[in-house]
This record gives structure tokens, C-alpha cells and sequence, in this order.
């Protein structure tokens, strides 16, 4: 049973960050921050050329340079392929700008730079393919002959029939959408240490989303057994799903270290960033919806088109992740869904946002907004008619066993004065709203979605918790802190969270599809209770009553029966330490989704955006944004709103501003200078509404806000641009010349 | 990125400064701020050998009362401080201009003499060294084609110091001093439109002084960016009017980040002067710095676009300028 909120002493009051003073003090250590000793710097040597043949490496020169410890190329890896089909490095032909060709290490930076420079590179330049067009266009040159037409992966999947529900449609609506290329800008950028100097154990320092899946890849890639691959993380400065598999500077480190029986560090420069994260492509979007008279939805179609880049790694799973999307928010009879990816010669791109949702949401609230339009309906009307409820079970076979849509729907418009506003505003002026759904974990894409925990009691009150689960700024160390508290009657600053190194940490799949805090925080909490459970026999001794009816709160344990006696929590502990068993307590605790495939639980949100268009300039002014999210439970309401602030930040800013612009395969903007992200000045006012659904299989009834915020600020800012302009907006971003050439007047050209 | 090596020279007086820099025949750069070329020396844009330490020079320093209520401002000045001058903050165009440079970060080090010297941008050119092998040399790396405008015979990167339009349009000028004396340059004659010679500014020369003669008138100063400050802008336009509010005597309009150097829109002075600063010429003025821009660069935004902002900007501008009461000291 879901505890009412005065039962809870810790969990749903705010919480200041455990890691706060010293991310504010600088005392928070990063992978740059590893200095050990003997340690070299690596330098990978990339393609100058979009698309070009490789006539002839010549690393001699570099080998000769004094202070040059390792030289690899192709030779040495040709084992460690990225992804599907990336070989960590090239040796017959480069396929973008960037493209790995060889690595050197040396004592310091400007000698492994100057060494890098030395390795000699003959190409034979060949025409690329930049641009999805050019690479489906017929007789494009194929760029890897698996891929026949540049196709590089393909999915198409029906459910329930479509055609019967087109069929049956009283009005069906068709759009299509792009959204850009775009990049994550971390505040940390990509760096590892590795150090192999002993040929028996490898142990690599870098941030990362998840050291299970690094440790796994990297030692399979290697020759080597799990256990042999120590991965250490101190911080992660940011991860945004783009830290979730080890990247080609992890083995190339690792290689070089091998080779040089030395550490090796290797860090991005600026523009590098751009070339290793790699984030998300362009993508083509076509929606088609059909409704019944009513305007109840009855087939739904996307057939979306990928510029995977030169290599697929992670964006056969954006198309899957994508394809079920529609089924969490909507009941739909019949789905019809097609994924492209093409092969081009730009960056190969990764998971950005939500595994491609928070892009996919941009199209998809503006034709379902510009469907209810059509039929005359209030967006909000048919949101409320179509939207999934508690209860419902979707044709991919999700059970939503907690969901607060329509509520959040509700209180979102109202607070936002919806009904006084929508189609009643002065011109220039828009409202929108976005509603989305994210998923807590990932069971189906994982084989078990599992993860550990355990908690070591110590007789002085204090309690170390140790988790697999990175913190990345999702300030998740103190959500699990205060999961265990509140078990254990103890407070936030009685725990240490221990994480980040794999000898120690159990096992955790990680920080990415939004799995922290239900799947980790269901496992501390059982971690927690194990824990209590040792600490309960002392207790009932002393307190005369039964197990069940002890209360742990406050750093203190006493009966329900008689309450105003009450035993600190530090005597239990010590008498259960210095009994005749000399029980020292510690807890273990996994949780794993019972469910052979999906998740158990969806965040739901809802939220109206504000926006003025300056006709002179075209410049998108986001005024407000009130935000609503079913986040089951919130265990730290101040990191909630925390959380909706940064999403309705980074969502503005994808829907308004960042581009990774292209030009023959070679960014011309990988800068934080040239790339445009708001600052926060540009921070509209946010409004926070938390709705509490309780889920029941949430610890304390808790899901994920991880990314649900995003994926509904996008479509809202999005909805209230086209609102503003009454025309629709079909390409994200939305950059001001194309809001000029939208209201047809001058200096819209040449976007 | 790494610093390359290079000599560091600390003068301690201005002639020390101008010997040395003369010393090195042209293969040595001041550094004042450093906020600029601290970064070009990362991306190697330039190599100098060495490095002459111009912060803090006495003869750069201070604001005092110009000739005839001017004012005559030190170029080490940090465009930080200049902002607390209460003579600056009275000519509030000036005072707009320096408060839209980069950040509080960057105006806590950099100079005005540094802005007036911010080397021109292109987005081919100002990328790391590694960056710039995947394209053939261009006008600005000793290539012979300009990768913006490829029928271009001249480097068509951006001039887009903040404080330049509006001190061209103020009518200052410059004390530099070189190797052969100190000579003094109206402004608007330093800057040419040519992104790799910029400026006039004489190998082993420096800017001493910055003189912004009195202007019995009205300033304005205005900046559109992607976002609220460290951003070049789509463009800037700077304005000063002498006269009645209405009927101006005198009128000058200058934008930046539009070209190689801050260039004067003339027909929208035209314009003005000859019929008056009403809402209406205001919407024709702003109209006619078609003309005066001419073919603009498809750098970092679109050119038509950059024309848009122009336009509107001017607008706003000559509005402001119509209705400032602030007389410049």
C-alpha cells in the first residue's frame, strides 16, 4: 500500500544535493582530474575527407619522434568494431570528417600533437555523400556493401490493421516534418584514462551513463573476462542517453596503453566534441492519422527517414524506441510504422534526448494539434478524448497501471488560462501545448533490466549506501539516499553514497532510459529494508512489541503500540553489533522488472507554452511555460522542479535554437561560440505542477522525470510558434529567418 | 587545444612596448586582454613568436577630458571599468556598445583598444588547425579563393567589434604610435574592407588613445544576437544625431558585423536629413539601407537575413534617436 505523505519523514521533502557545495566549490573531481603517474597523452589521427581512399598509412616518422611511446592503426584493432559496423580504425577507406585512422600516445600533448601530424596519409579523395538525398538519389556510390541503396536498416511493423482503420477514418490527416541535426553539449566533454599497463587488467576513468555496459564492451572487445576490466567514474558531466556504450577514444586508450605499458589519457578538444559525440542526425518524419467522426483516433502511421551518418551504432534502437512511442500516449487500434536509416558521409550519429522521442515529439504535437484543428476541436478536447488511461493496456502489450495524463492536461490549461487565451490572442502571440510520456526503464531492450544495491549500517548511526548508478547532475545519489533514510528511520546526512567503481559497486545497468530512480531505487529500497529487517530483532527485543508494529523515523525506533518510547536508531544498531551474535548489518537488494518485455511504469506530463514572435527580426520570444508531470511520487520535489526547468531549457533550445550545421560532411559550427544555445537569460518563467499518480510498483510510488519533461515542451513550444504564425511550422529548429519566410516577408531567403 | 610556445615581453613603458614589438619585424603581437588572441593562438590563426605584455601600460591608460569637452580614453582601458565612468555612461550609445562585448568575463579583461582590433571571423577560417585540413587554403590562410563567396578577390570575413560602429558613428579618431612617432587616424579611415587587413594599424604600431570629440547630440546603440550576450551579432547599428530631435542637422548611422568594417549607411542619413526624423522616413530610412549594404556575406546567418535585422534595427534605432533626451557631455 502507498504510504500517505504525512507517513513519509524524509522522502517528498526538499532535499539539498549531497554533491552540491562541491560542484559549487570546484572540489568535484572529473576524468580530467586523473593524474597518474607515467601517464601519456593520446591523439587520434581522423580523416580530413568526407568520403576518400586510403592509398597508404606511414606512421614511421611518428614512431621516430622522441617522446612518442605508441603508434596504432588499423593492425593492432582490426578485432574492436564500434557499433555495427565502424572498425575502430580505417584502413581502406574514410568515410567522414573525423573518421579514426590511427592513434598515437606521447609524454605530453604537444608531442602526441606533433606525432599525429607525423603519421603520413595518402588519399585518394572520392566524392561523399553529404546529404540524405544524395545518398538515395540513383547510381550514388554505395557506401558499405552491406547496405544496398545506402539503406542501412529497415524496420516496418503493423499492429492491429491498419488498413481497415484508414479504411474507417471519417477524416485522415497526413504532415511531414524535419528536424536537424543537433548536439548535446555536455558540460564535461568526452575524456577516458586507461591504464593497461599489466596485460591482465585494464582499468579505464571516464563519465559514463553506465560502467556495466562499458565494462562488458570493452572487455569483449579485448580479449578479456569482465571482472578483469575495472571501470571507475568520478563524476559524469552530463549524459542525455549519448554516454551509454564505450565510444572509439575508450579502446583506442586502452590500446595504446597496452602498447606503451603506460596510462594513457585522452580528452576532446572543442571541435573534437562535436566529431565524437556524435548526437543526433536529420530526420524525416511523415505522420498519418486517421479519426472517426467523433475524432477518435483509429490508425496511425509514421514512416520516418534517418541520416544515420557513416556508421550505425545506436539508431536501429532510436527506430524501435520511436516506433512505440504513439502507444504510450494515445489508445490507437492500428499502428502502421516504417524506419529508414541512410548511410551518408556526415558524423556517425548516437542517441540524443530520449532516444530520438524528444525529436519525434517536435512532429508529432504539431499534427495532432493541427488534426484537432481540423476538425474543429480544442487540441486539449482531443488530447482528453485520445489519451491512454490508468488500466489501459496498448497494443504493444503495455499495461499503465498508474497515469496521470488527464489530470496533468487539466491543471496545466487551467493554470495557464488556456480557455481565455486559445485563438483569442492578438497576433504574434501563441499558445501551445505539449503533452508526452516516458518510459521508467527499459526491460525488453535489456534482457534484464536489473539493478543492485547494498548498504553497510555502522554502529555510530552512519550508513554507507553502494550503488551501480551514476550521478550525472540528475542529483540521483540523493534521491537514493533518501530512499534508504526513509526506510531506515535515518536522515539524508547520516548516508554516503559510494558508486562509480566496478570492484566495488554492484551491478546496475545504468543511468539512461530513465531507470534510476524506479528500477535502482526499488533495489536500495529493498537494500534498506533488508538492513531493517537485521535491525528489527534487537529492536522488538527492546521495545517489547512485535516486528511489524516498530516505526524507524527520526533516528529513532519505538512501537506503534507506545510511541512516546522511543529507542535512538544508533542503540539498535550498536546493541545489535555488541549482542552475543555480533551481527555487523548489512543489506542487499536488486530490483528487475517482473515483466518479460516493457516497463512497469510511464511518467505522463502536460505543458501550455507561451511565445511573442518581433515580426522585424522573427525572434521567438518563450514567455512561460507551465509544466505539469505525473512523476508517481516525488521523492525530492526540489530536483523535480529542477528537472522541469532544465527540460523546458534544453527543449526550448532544440525547438528554437541549436543546429549542427553541415557543409560537405564538416560541421561548420563545433563551437559553443558558433553552435547557439540559449543562456539563461533567455529561461522563460516555469511553472511547476507535480502530480502524484502513486504508482504501485514505484518505490514509494515513483517514476521517472528524467526526460518526460522534454518530450513535452517540445511539441508545446512548438504548437505555440504555428499558433502565433497561423501557418504551420514543419523544420525544428526554428531558426528566425525561417520564422520570417513563414510570415512571408523579406530576409527569409537562403535559410 | 594547447597555447604553441612563444617569448613573453613585459615593457614597462610605452616606448619599451612599441621597440620591442618594432624589434621583431611584425612577428610579434600585443597582448592586452588576451580574449581574442589567446584563442586564435590555440586555433593557430597566428603564430607570433612573441608576445608583448601591453596590459597595464601607463600611457593606456585612464580617461581624462578631451580637446574642446571630448573625451580621451585609454585603449588598455578594461571595457569593464569603462562602464563604471560616469562620462561614458552619459553618452549612452558608447555605454550600450561596450555593455553589448561578450560577457562580464570578458569585459573584466578585455581592452577598448582590443575590441577596435578584434580580428575579423569567418566560419571556415576560425576553426582549430585540424579542422581547417579537410578545406584548401582561403585569402585568410594564404589560399587564393574565398570559401563564403567563391567569386570573391577579397577576404569577405566579419568585422563584428561592438564598439567600432558606434565610435565610428561618435566620429573618434586614434592615437597610435609606432616605430616612426605617433600619428592620429579618424576612425572610420583605420578600418577597410578587406578581412585579412582589416586595419591600417602599422607592424610595431599600437593604439594609444581613443578621442571622441564632443557631440552636442543624441547617441543610440543597438545589437541583435542569437542570444543575450557572449554573441556576435547578426548585426549592429550605432547612431548619432546632432540638432533638433525631429529635423537633425548632423546624422550618422554605422553597422557592424555586416561586412569586413563598420560601414556607414548613407542613404538612410540622406534620407533623414533631408526630410526629417518622423515615423514615417524612419520606416523609409530604415528601407534604404538596402542600398547601402549591397552584397552582404552568408556568414552565420543568411544574408537576406542579416539585411532584415538591419533594417529593423535602423528602425529602432532612429526611434531611439528621436526620442533620447540624453545630450551627449
Amino acid at each position: 500500500m502507498a504510504r500517505r505523505k504525512a507517513d513519509l519523514a524524509v522522502v517528498g521533502r526538499d532535499q539539498p544535493r549531497l554533491d552540491g557545495a562541491d560542484k559549487l566549490t570546484g572540489r568535484s573531481l572529473f576524468t580530467d582530474d586523473v593524474v597518474l603517474p607515467g601517464m601519456l597523452v593520446g591523439k587520434v589521427v581522423r580523416s580530413p575527407h568526407a568520403r576518400a581512399r586510403i592509398l597508404s598509412i606511414d606512421t614511421s616518422a611518428a614512431r621516430a619522434l622522441p617522446g612518442v611511446k605508441a603508434v596504432i592503426t588499423h593492425a593492432e584493432a582490426a578485432k574492436v568494431v564500434i557499433g555495427i559496423n565502424q572498425p575502430l580504425f580505417r584502413s581502406d577507406t574514410v568515410n567522414y570528417i573525423g573518421d579514426e585512422v590511427a592513434a598515437v600516445a606521447a609524454v605530453d600533448e604537444a608531442t602526441a600533437a606533433r606525432a599525429a601530424a607525423l603519421v603520413r596519409v595518402e588519399y585518394e579523395p572520392l566524392p561523399p555523400l553529404p546529404t540524405i538525398d544524395a545518398a538515395l538519389a540513383d547510381g550514388a556510390p554505395i557506401l558499405h556493401a552491406k547496405a544496398e541503396g545506402n539503406l542501412a536498416w529497415q524496420s516496418a511493423e503493423d499492429r492491429g490493421d491498419p488498413d481497415a482503420g484508414f479504411g474507417a477514418a471519417a477524416t485522415i490527416r497526413e504532415d511531414t516534418y524535419t528536424t536537424h541535426a543537433s548536439h548535446n553539449c555536455y558540460a564535461e566533454f568526452h575524456a577516458v584514462v586507461a591504464d593497461w599497463s599489466r596485460p591482465e587488467r585494464l582499468t579505464v576513468w571516464t563519465p559514463t551513463q553506465t560502467a556495466l555496459l562499458y565494462q562488458k564492451s570493452i572487455a569483449r572487445s579485448l580479449g578479456l573476462t569482465d571482472g578483469a576490466v575495472r571501470l571507475m567514474t568520478l563524476n559524469t558531466g552530463g549524459g542525455f542517453t549519448g554516454r551509454t556504450s564505450a565510444r572509439p577514444h575508450h579502446f583506442v586508450a586502452a590500446l595504446l596503453s597496452r602498447q606503451a605499458g603506460r596510462p594513457v589519457k585522452i580528452r576532446a578538444s572543442a571541435d573534437e566534441e562535436f566529431i565524437v559525440c556524435r548526437a543526433g542526425g536529420e530526420v524525416r518524419y511523415r505522420y498519418r492519422t486517421g479519426v472517426d467522426a467523433d475524432g477518435r483516433i483509429l490508425a496511425f502511421e509514421a514512416d520516418l527517414l534517418f541520416d544515420t551518418g557513416a556508421y550505425v551504432e545506436t539508431q536501429m534502437i532510436v527506430t524501435t524506441l520511436t516506433a512505440a512511442y504513439i502507444h504510450t500516449l494515445y489508445k490507437v487500434d492500428a499502428t502502421r510504422y516504417r524506419g529508414r536509416l541512410v548511410h551518408t558521409n556526415n558524423i556517425p550519429y548516437y542517441f540524443h534526448h530520449g532516444g530520438g522521442i524528444a525529436q519525434m515529439a517536435f512532429g508529432l504535437g504539431l499534427h495532432m494539434d493541427a488534426l484537432a484543428r481540423q476538425l474543429g476541436m480544442d487540441p486539449v478536447d482531443f488530447h482528453l478524448k485520445n489519451m491512454v488511461t490508468e488500466g489501459h493496456t496498448s497494443l504493444t502489450g503495455t499495461y499503465f497501471a498508474s497515469c496521470g495524463l488527464g489530470e496533468c492536461i487539466r491543471r496545466a490549461t487551467k493554470q495557464a488560462g488556456w480557455k481565455r487565451k486559445y485563438g483569442r490572442q492578438k497576433p504574434l502571440r501563441g499558445i501551445g501545448l505539449g503533452i508526452g510520456a516516458m518510459a521508467s526503464g527499459a526491460k525488453g531492450v535489456f534482457r534484464h533490466d536489473t539493478s543492485a544495491a547494498f548498504i553497510k549500517v555502522m554502529d555510530d548511526g552512519t550508513m554507507t549506501l553502494f550503488v551501480g548508478l551514476p550521478d550525472m547532475g540528475q542529483s540521483s545519489h540523493t534521491a537514493m539516499a533518501i530512499i534508504a533514510a526513509e526506510v531506515l528511520g535515518a536522515e539524508v546526512a547520516d548516508i554516503t553514497v559510494v558508486s562509480g567503481d566496478t570492484d566495488i559497486t554492484p551491478l546496475d545497468v545504468g543511468a539512461f532510459t530513465q531507470r534510476g530512480t524506479f528500477n535502482t531505487g526499488n533495489a536500495v529500497k529493498a537494500a534498506a529494508l533488508d538492513a531493517r529487517r537485521q535491525l528489527e530483532v534487537t529492536a522488538a527485543a527492546q521495545l517489547d512489541c512485535r516486528r511489524s508494529q516498530l516505526v524507524f523515523r527520526g533516528r529513532e525506533v519505538c512501537s506503534q503500540a507506545a510511541p512516546d518510547r522511543r529507542v535512538p536508531l544508533k542503540k539498535i544498531i550498536y546493541d545489535t553489533l555488541h549482542s552475543r551474535e555480533g551481527r555487523f548489518v548489512m543489506g542487499r537488494g536488486f530490483y528487475n522488472s517482473p515483466k518479460e518485455s516493457g516497463t512497469m511504469a510511464y511518467s505522463f506530463g502536460a505543458q501550455v507554452a507561451e511565445v511573442s514572435i518581433d515580426p522585424d527580426s522573427g525572434v521567438i520570444t518563450v514567455e512561460r511555460v507551465v509544466v505539469a508531470h505525473d512523476v508517481g511520487r516525488a521523492i525530492n520535489p526540489r530536483i523535480v522542479e529542477g528537472q522541469m526547468d532544465g527540460q523546458v531549457f534544453s527543449g526550448m533550445s532544440q525547438v528554437l535554437y541549436e543546429e549542427t550545421l553541415l557543409e560537405d560532411g564538416q560541421v561548420l559550427n563545433p563551437s559553443r561560440l558558433d553552435y547557439k544555445m540559449p543562456r539563461s537569460y533567455e529561461m522563460p518563467r516555469v511553472e511547476h505542477i507535480i502530480v502524484e499518480s502513486i504508482d504501485p510498483f514505484g518505490p514509494f510510488g515513483a517514476k521517472e522525470v528524467g526526460e518526460g519533461p522534454i518530450v513535452c515542451t517540445v511539441p508545446a513550444i512548438a504548437n505555440a510558434v504555428a499558433n502565433a504564425l497561423g501557418v504551420p511550422v514543419t523544420e525544428m529548429p526554428i531558426a528566425p529567418w525561417k520564422v520570417l519566410r513563414l510570415l512571408g516577408r523579406r530576409g527569409g531567403k537562403g535559410g | 587545444m594547447q597555447l604553441p610556445p612563444f617569448d613573453y615581453a613585459v615593457p614597462r613603458n610605452l616606448a619599451e612596448a612599441v621597440d620591442r614589438l618594432a624589434a621583431s619585424a611584425g612577428n610579434a603581437a600585443a597582448l592586452a586582454g588576451g580574449t581574442d588572441l589567446l584563442v586564435n593562438l590555440k586555433y593557430r590563426l597566428v603564430a607570433p613568436a612573441a608576445l608583448v605584455a601591453i596590459r597595464g601600460l601607463p600611457e593606456l591608460r585612464g580617461v581624462r577630458d578631451g580637446a574642446g569637452g571630448g573625451l580621451d580614453i585609454g585603449a588598455g582601458e578594461l571595457l569593464a571599468d569603462l562602464l563604471e565612468h560616469p562620462r561614458i555612461a552619459a553618452l549612452g550609445g558608447l555605454h550600450a556598445a561596450i555593455r553589448a562585448v561578450g560577457s562580464q568575463h570578458i569585459r573584466n579583461l578585455g581592452t577598448l583598444g582590443g575590441n577596435l582590433c578584434l580580428p575579423t571571423r569567418c566560419w571556415y577560417t576560425n576553426q582549430s588547425e585540424a579542422w581547417r585540413t579537410a578545406r584548401t587554403p582561403c585569402w585568410k590562410t594564404e589560399g587564393l579563393v574565398c570559401h563564403v563567396i567563391p567569386s570573391s578577390t577579397t577576404c569577405r570575413a566579419l568585422n563584428s567589434a561592438d564598439t567600432a560602429p558606434m565610435l565610428v558613428a561618435l566620429g573618434a579618431s586614434l592615437v597610435l604610435r609606432g616605430p616612426r612617432g605617433e600619428r592620429a587616424l579618424p576612425l572610420a579611415d583605420f578600418y577597410q574592407d578587406d578581412g585579412v587587413n582589416q586595419h591600417t594599424l602599422q607592424p610595431g604600431e599600437l593604439i594609444v588613445r581613443v578621442l571622441v570629440p564632443a557631440v552636442a547630440g543624441r547617441s543610440a546603440f543597438r545589437k541583435l544576437a542569437a542570444r543575450t550576450g557572449l554573441d556576435y551579432g547578426y548585426a549592429s547599428v550605432a547612431g548619432v544625431a546632432i540638432g533638433p530631435a525631429r529635423r537633425p542637422r548632423e546624422l550618422r548611422v554605422v553597422a557592424g558585423s555586416v561586412a569586413s568594417r563598420p560601414v556607414r549607411l548613407r542613404h538612410a542619413e540622406a534620407l533623414v536629413l533631408e526630410r526629417g526624423l518622423t515615423p514615417e522616413t524612419i520606416e523609409a530610412a530604415a528601407e534604404a539601407t538596402r542600398a547601402d549594404l549591397g552584397e552582404v556575406t552568408n556568414l552565420f546567418s543568411p544574408p537576406g537575413y542579416k539585411k532584415r535585422v538591419v533594417r529593423g534595427l535602423v528602425a529602432k534605432l532612429l526611434a531611439d534617436l528621436a526620442t533620447t533626451k540624453e545630450r551627449a557631455a
